[in-house]
Formats: structure tokens, C-alpha cells, sequence
């Protein structure tokens, strides 16, 4: 059975407990909000690992760092490389998008390896095999999808991201919209192509309901993909995004009903004046079901930094609710991110989702608080303990101390005189 | 006549077209933001730095701050560190020299630059007190206006100073617990001088006389905040609150004697709790420009404050802050170096104009749609140019690449832009051998 179901019937599970523990909430709101569809809990039946996160509604923001071969560079080492170290940076799930030869090694490699929430894009994968097989990517036989993704659900999948938010309406919208970046989405892309060189409504659509037949019988969360986000601040919230966010909702609906958990993943690009309203928009047409945003990136000219405009633009959308943040890193809109951009863009993300911790006055705000406490009492050992990153804060402050070794007798100043007044003892000079 | 009178008069002044150039709106947009306060023009007697503009309906600006501050620095290190912050494209310059050859520097900086100089004067007071008295505790007031005359009358163009950090201020952040109350530097010292003498803090007492110096040589003042909240926690407590609320009254009477105005704000501030800080701040100081320094979101974030102050710094811009002090890599840690100083400037400059962005600032959206469309035409040369870090875009993307098969190794040839141009976009397509066909002939 799946999560949902079991919340459903009144049952607190194993997995709910472990995210009750770490998130300091009772058993019960983790049930209450799996059983409503607030929050989901990634953890296939299949795969047993130890590190379980819950997400969504009342609970910390999670970070997913991605991951993955493309065709022009396929090292599987590398790869490998890029996902442990995501997962020491602290990311709490991880996205395998290879589309490099051998995918299924790769995805077998990478479950292995890994002790997070494991995701991937089964379009993809048919895509590409779909021409090897059949010469040309549009030529996917719809069947050949649905196989691929049982293929991935049974060798353990936790979460999925399947474009079915894609129909003819949306497409129709789109022609209509007057786009500056049309399709930016890969999965988006294959299917558009697909739609329309076949005639044929969207397979995921059209073919829902296995979909969720599927996913439910190994309790794969299904991650409604976002094939129209904007790619550009222009685009946000056009007409085209807005119909896609209307179908996901009457996706996100039917798996509801279902008993599949599910979440919604979005954009994107969207400017800091409209996140409030994308954040609502999709909350109330989803049925409140987690959002899983990419960014926002809050503008589109920093290629190079959008680890940072990602950071601005997801702990803003934080704020006003969404639930997980794919990273960004520096490479993004660049190329294929090598492994100091994954270790940046998970550094860089988790502040993000720390400053939105931080608002429910929880563990992050006390956290803060002993960091905070920490730098009064210039001891380093608390700020480090506090801090998002010890081991990078460790190095920093080593690097630091080694430029003060003169050890030069402290002159007594009138910060001093203050830091008495106030009783805190030393100074921070 | 002060560029505020002249602006009060109706007149327009050489510095407000050269402003009103650079921020493509007319002179008479500056002239109507100067005399009603909701724009100041930082500017200098010195005919090499160029007047920049900050407050409503303008850019948002970003200032990064250099200064000797350890033993071990020089003269030399601090221009070179100047150097880095220009090539990242930083709007203002604040020397926070706190030792060393203040005066040998400051006259090197204000020879030189191009870009507006900004001070805090009490820190060259406290050392040439040092030197003089033998210790910084029998600096006088007299001391404090002396510099801050001197400052003004070199060509400063913006001079921050702690005048509302009162005995009142500093009894409440005590009495009310404050976490951590010995935030800002100068106003730290400030409050030990105060406690040392049992006196009001001097600066508000001769506050005539520091609106009389600003006003003869035309600097902008810059109230700083002794009272900057320097964790999530100190956010809007009542001793920052009760220092506004003295900072609003100061900016009024500045302003009445001709004097322009801005305000410096924090520092560490929960997300939930910006837009509060902004509208505040801009309610009691009258909406004069907001000149923040962050604002810091979490305080877990050490080693990477650059990044944790473009998350506050953008959001406090789209609620109207008007200005970005950068903050580098080294926050919390020690004193930035050159590389520090060109990161701390590239995150604030991003943050300025996401803000900008959101402000719905015209120039800002333009940029924003030309980068896009060239992403769409995959022009990459002209993304590089877009980028508001050309070098770095251009080198990232060639080090990622390693055959230039598909021009991006991110997707290769999967590009998704590629796959549906020929069906969205079947004119544009034909021109470029698409990846669809290389599919086709595979």
C-alpha cells in the first residue's frame, strides 16, 4: 500500500515517524498531511535506505541537486562522483537525468550508491532509446514509455517527473502566448515534437490513468512535470504557463483519488513581483499539493551566477509556500555541470531553503540564534557547529586564523568599554 | 545654493542631466526626486567622479567597501582591491579605513575614481585620537566635527555617521536583551565613548553643526545605524526601531536646511520581515533612500554571505530599498581580499537587478528580454555580451564544453529549444541544421 492509502486508513508508518523525528513534529501532522495530499514522502517500495524526508506543507524546504550523463559528456565516474558529493553538501533528494548510453547502468549505479530520495525523467530515457530503436525520437511508441516507466519504478524510483501536464490545449495556448523562450523544457520538448509530427494527444496524458497504476503500485511520487515552465522573467505567468498549471491541477486531482502521493514541479524563471502570485496560483489550483520549483531564477542575465539569482528567487517562493528546490548551479544556461558546481549549487540552494526554515521559528531559528550567540562570544566552535556547511565554514576560519599568528597583546578600546556595559565580555573586533 | 535649494527652486543643476543620462529619464525626473527627497545625487568637487543617482525610479546601486583595516594592510592592497570592485561594476566606493595613511589613501581614492567616495568619518577620528591623545577614550567632539569637516570639504561625497544612536537607544537595546547589541563598528565605539563619559552621544548633540559642514561643502549624509540588527533575531526590536524613529526626525531637519539625505539600514533580517523593515524605514525617514546593508536572512551561512545578502539585498530592493552595500564571501569571517571583493560586488549588482526587475524599471526589463531572445536564436556571442558578467559566462561555458559538438553540453543535442523550434518556429529552423534532422539521418 502506499503512503497515502495508509495515511488514509489512520496508520502512522515507519517512514512517518522518521519524518516526524527529524523535523520536530508529531507523528500525526506528518499522517494528516500525507493523507490530505500537503505533503508526500518520496520512498519507493522497493528501495530501503535510511534517510527518509517528508515534503511539503509544515515542514523545512528540501533541496534536490541533479545529476546525470548527456550525450556530449557520458563518464559514468564523474557522475558518480557528482552525486555523492551531493548528497555530503546535504542535498535531500537527488534527480539521475542521464541521457548519455548506457542509461539503465546508470541508473542501477546510481541507486546503489546513493542514501536520498532518488528521482528521474522516464521520458528521457524512451526518448533517446526511441531512436536508437526507431530512428527518430518522434517515432516513441507510446508503449514503449509506459515500459520504461515501470522499468524505473520497479528497480526502486522514489519520485518521477512525468510530463502529462501537456495537452493540446496547452499547446494551443502556447501558439497563441507569443513566447520570447518557447519550450525549455527537455521532456517538454520531446513531446511537443512528438505531438505534433504524430498528430496525437500527449501519451502521458492520454494514458493517465496507467500512469498511475503504475506509480501507485510501487509508491513512486509522481512529480507532475513542468513542460511549459517560462525560460525567460517575459514569459512568467503567459497564458501557456497558466493552462499547463490548470491541467496539472486536474492531474494532481485524479492521482489524489487515486492514492498516488504527488507533487507539482514548476518554473523557472519568474520575476520577484509575480512569485507570490505563481505560488498561490498553483497552490489553489493543485489542490495544495507540494510545489517543486526550479529556481525562480529572478533574472535572466546573470549566466555564470544563477546558483545565486536561484537562491533569491526560490527562498522568496519559499516564503509564500513552495516545498522543494531544485538547485540551481553556476553552469546553468553554460553547460554540464562539473563537480564544484554541484558542491556550489547544493551550498547555495540550502541557504536558500535555510532562510525560509528560519520563518518557522523552529530548529533553523535556533540555529541561527547559537550561530548568532556564537560570533558575541567569538567562539568559533558554535559557529561552525551552527552553521549549514561545518566543513566549509572549518576550512574558512582555519585559513582566517592563519593570518593573525602575531599574537600582538589586545589593545584595550572603547568597544571594550561598550561590550562591559552590555556584560558580553569580549569585544568583536 | 545646495543641489537640494537648487532643486527646490526648479532648477536644473550639471549633475542632474548627467544623472538623468545615465538612467535614461528626464532631468526634470531627477530634479522633482532631489527636491522632494525620494532621490539623492551623490557627487563630489573633484572633476574626475561622475555624479550617480540613487532612490526612486532609478537603478538600484551597489556600494562595496575597502578600507585598511588589519596591521598588515597597505595602501596599495586596498586600490588594488578598488580595481577589482570597478571591473565587477560597483556604482560607489566607501573607504573604511580604520588605520594605516588614512588621509594618503583617501586622497588616492578621490584622485582617482570615476565613481562617488563615501566615508565614515569616526573611523579616521578614533586613530588620529589614538595617535594624538595616546588613546581614542579622550577624543572629543570637537575631534569628530573636525574630521568630518575635512572629509567633506576633500570631495567625500556621502559621509555615514551615528548620530540617533542615543543614550535612550542604547539603554533600551540593554534593558530589552538585545542578542547581540555591538554590531556596527563605529557606532560600537561610539557607545563606548558614551558609556566612558556618561554623555549623550556627541553627534546629536552638535547635529546643527553637522547639517552646517554638509550643507557648505553639499555631501550627502548617510545616517548609519548603530543599531543594525546583526542576527534574525535582533530584527525590528525596539532599539532599531526606537533609532529609526530618531533618524527620521535628524532626516527632517537635514533636509530643511537644504542638506540631502539618505539612511543606512541591516543587516540580518528574516525574510518575513523585510518588507516591514522597508516600509518603515521609509515611512519615518520621509522616503528618502534606503541604503541597505543586506539584508542577511540567516545567520547560518557564514563563508557565503555573499550569496545570503543577494537573497535579502534583491527582496529589500523589490520592496524599495534603493541602495546595496555589497557584502563579500569573508563577512563574519575576516577582511575581504580582491577576489572577495569582486564576488561581494557581482552578487549584490545580481540582486540590484532582480529588484530592478521586479520594480518593473524599463531598462532592467529590456536587458532581461534581449538575453532571453538571444538564448532562443542561441546566440552565443550575444548572451555573453548580455551577461552582466561577460568574462565569466564566456569562460564557464567554454571550460564545461568539451568538443562544441552541440555548442552546450548541458543537454547536448537534445537541446529542447532546437527540438521544438522546428515545429513552433519553422522559418527561424530553416536557416540551422536542427538536431531533429541529425536525428532523422542517425
Amino acid at each position: 500500500m502506499t503512503q497515502s492509502e495508509l495515511a488514509r486508513k489512520g496508520k502512522i508508518t515507519e517512514e512517518m515517524e522518521k519524518v516526524a523525528l527529524k523535523e520536530n513534529v508529531t507523528p500525526e501532522f506528518v499522517r494528516e498531511g500525507v493523507a490530505a495530499g500537503r505533503i508526500v514522502i518520496p520512498k519507493n517500495i522497493h528501495r530501503d535506505r535510511e534517510n527518509i524526508c517528508g515534503i511539503g506543507g509544515g515542514l523545512d524546504v528540501k533541496v534536490n541537486g541533479l545529476m546525470g550523463t548527456s550525450s556530449d559528456r557520458n563518464d559514468m565516474i564523474m557522475e558518480a562522483k557528482k552525486l555523492l558529493m551531493l548528497e555530503e553538501c546535504g542535498a535531500d533528494a537527488f534527480m539521475d537525468l542521464s541521457t548519455g548510453d548506457d542509461i539503465d547502468a546508470m541508473r542501477k549505479q546510481s541507486l546503489s550508491i546513493s542514501n536520498i530520495a532518488a528521482g528521474c525523467v522516464p521520458v528521457y530515457q524512451a526518448s533517446v532509446e526511441a531512436i536508437a530503436k526507431n530512428g527518430m525520437m518522434v517515432n516513441m511508441d507510446p508503449k514503449d514509455l509506459l515500459e520504461t516507466i515501470e522499468k524505473q519504478c520497479a528497480e526502486g524510483m522514489d519520485f518521477m517527473a512525468v510530463h502529462s501536464a501537456l495537452n493540446w490545449s496547452v499547446l494551443k495556448a502556447l501558439q497563441k502566448a507569443g513566447r520570447v523562450t518557447d519550450v525549455v523544457s527537455r521532456g517538454g520538448s520531446f513531446l511537443t515534437a512528438w505531438m505534433y509530427h504524430n498528430q496525437r494527444e500527449n501519451p502521458l496524458y492520454e494514458y493517465f490513468d496507467d500512469v498511475l497504476k503504475i506509480l501507485k503500485a510501487h509508491d513512486t511520487v509522481l512529480s507532475i512535470g513542468d513542460a511549459i515552465r517560462p525560460g525567460s522573467n517575459a514569459d512568467s505567468l503567459d497564458a501557456a504557463q497558466v493552462q499547463g498549471l490548470i491541467v496539472a491541477g486536474e492531474l494532481a486531482k485524479r492521482a489524489l483519488e487515486a492514492d498516488v502521493q504527488v507533487m507539482i514541479e514548476g518554473p523557472g524563471h519568474v520575476p520577484l513581483n509575480q512569485i507570490a502570485t505563481t505560488m498561490q496560483l498553483q497552490k489553489q489550483l493543485c489542490h495544495n499539493v507540494p510545489y517543486y520549483i526550479l529556481g525562480f531564477l529572478a533574472t535572466d542575465v546573470a549566466p555564470g551566477y544563477d546558483n545565486i539569482t536561484g537562491a533569491i528567487g526560490g527562498a522568496f517562493a519559499g516564503m509564500y509556500g513552495a516545498d522543494f528546490l531544485c538547485y540551481l548551479t553556476p553552469a546553468e544556461h553554460l553547460g554540464l555541470p562539473n563537480e564544484a558546481d554541484v558542491v556550489e549549487g547544493v551550498r547555495t540552494t540550502r541557504i536558500a531553503a535555510d532562510c525560509v526554515n528560519a520563518l518557522h521559528r523552529r530548529g533553523a531559528y535556533e540555529k541561527s540564534r547559537e550561530v548568532a550567540k556564537g560570533r558575541v562570544n567569538l567562539d568559533q566552535k558554535a559557529q561552525i557547529e551552527n552553521s549549514l556547511d561545518p566543513e566549509y565554514l572549518t576550512g574558512r576560519f582555519a585559513a582566517e586564523n592563519l593570518r593573525h599568528t602575531s599574537g600582538t597583546g589586545h589593545k584595550h578600546t572603547l568597544m571594550d568599554v561598550a561590550a562591559d556595559y552590555y556584560g558580553i565580555g569580549e569585544a568583536v573586533s | 545654493m545646495t543641489i537640494l535649494e537648487s532643486a527646490k527652486a526648479g532648477l536644473i543643476t550639471p549633475e542632474m542631466e548627467l544623472c538623468a543620462q545615465d538612467e535614461q529619464v528626464s532631468p526634470e525626473f531627477i530634479r522633482s526626486g532631489v527636491a522632494d527627497g525620494t532621490i539623492v545625487v551623490l557627487k563630489s568637487s573633484r572633476p574626475n567622479i561622475r555624479p550617480v543617482a540613487v532612490g526612486k525610479g532609478m537603478t538600484t546601486k551597489v556600494s562595496a567597501s575597502v578600507g585598511m583595516y588589519e596591521e598588515y594592510d597597505t595602501p596599495e592592497g586596498e586600490l588594488a582591491k578598488i580595481d577589482e570592485a570597478l571591473r565587477a561594476g560597483t556604482d560607489t566606493i566607501m573607504d573604511l579605513s580604520v588605520r594605516g595613511d588614512i588621509r594618503g589613501l583617501r586622497e588616492q581614492v578621490l584622485s582617482r575614481s570615476k565613481i562617488p567616495v563615501g566615508t565614515l568619518p569616526i573611523y579616521q577620528t578614533l586613530y588620529d585620537t589614538e595617535q594624538k591623545y595616546g588613546s581614542s577614550f579622550d577624543m572629543t567632539a570637537q575631534d569628530m566635527l573636525d574630521t568630518i569637516e575635512e572629509q567633506a570639504a576633500e570631495g567625500v561625497s556621502f559621509l555615514a555617521m551615528h548620530p540617533a544612536t542615543t543614550q535612550a537607544v542604547v539603554k533600551t537595546s540593554k534593558e530589552e536583551g538585545r542578542l547581540d547589541p555591538l554590531v556596527s563598528w563605529g557606532g560600537s565605539h561610539l557607545i563606548g565613548w558614551m558609556v566612558l563619559h556618561h554623555e549623550e552621544n556627541p553627534l546629536f548633540i552638535h547635529f546643527d553643526e553637522i547639517i552646517e559642514i554638509c550643507r557648505r561643502h553639499d555631501v550627502v549624509l548617510s545616517f548609519a545605524d548603530g543599531m543594525r540588527p546583526g542576527c534574525i533575531d535582533d530584527s525590528l526590536d525596539s532599539a532599531q526601531v526606537q533609532e529609526l524613529v530618531i533618524i527620521g526626525t535628524l532626516v527632517r531637519r537635514a533636509r530643511e536646511r537644504g542638506v540631502q539625505v539618505m539612511v543606512k539600514g541591516p543587516g540580518h533580517v528574516p525574510l518575513d520581515e523585510i518588507e516591514t523593515t522597508v516600509k518603515l524605514m521609509k515611512k519615518l525617514c520621509h522616503n528618502v533612500p534606503y541604503f541597505v546593508f543586506g539584508c542577511l536572512p540567516t545567520d547560518r551561512a557564514e563563508g557565503c554571505d555573499h550569496i545570503t545578502s543577494a537573497i535579502g539585498g534583491a527582496i529589500a530592493s523589490y520592496y524599495g530599498a534603493d541602495f546595496l552595500c555589497y557584502v563579500t564571501p569573508a563577512e563574519h569571517i575576516g577582511m575581504p581580499d580582491a577576489a572577495d571583493v569582486y564576488e561581494g560586488v557581482m552578487a549584490s549588482r545580481i540582486a540590484a537587478h532582480a529588484g530592478d526587475v521586479a520594480k518593473g524599471h524599463p531598462g532592467a526589463l529590456a536587458w532581461d528580454r534581449e538575453m532571453s531572445v538571444a538564448r532562443r536564436e542561441m546566440n552565443w556571442k550575444k548572451q555573453f555580451e548580455m551577461s552582466i558578467d561577460p568574462e565569466r559566462a564566456e569562460r564557464m561555458w567554454r571550460e564545461r564544453s568539451t568538443s562544441f559538438t552541440s555548442e552546450c553540453t548541458m543537454c547536448g543535442k537534445y537541446c529542447a529549444i532546437k527540438i521544438v523550434e522546428r515545429y513552433l518556429r519553422p522559418d527561424a529552423s530553416k536557416d540551422k541544421g536542427t538536431v531533429v534532422t541529425e536525428e532523422q539521418s542517425a
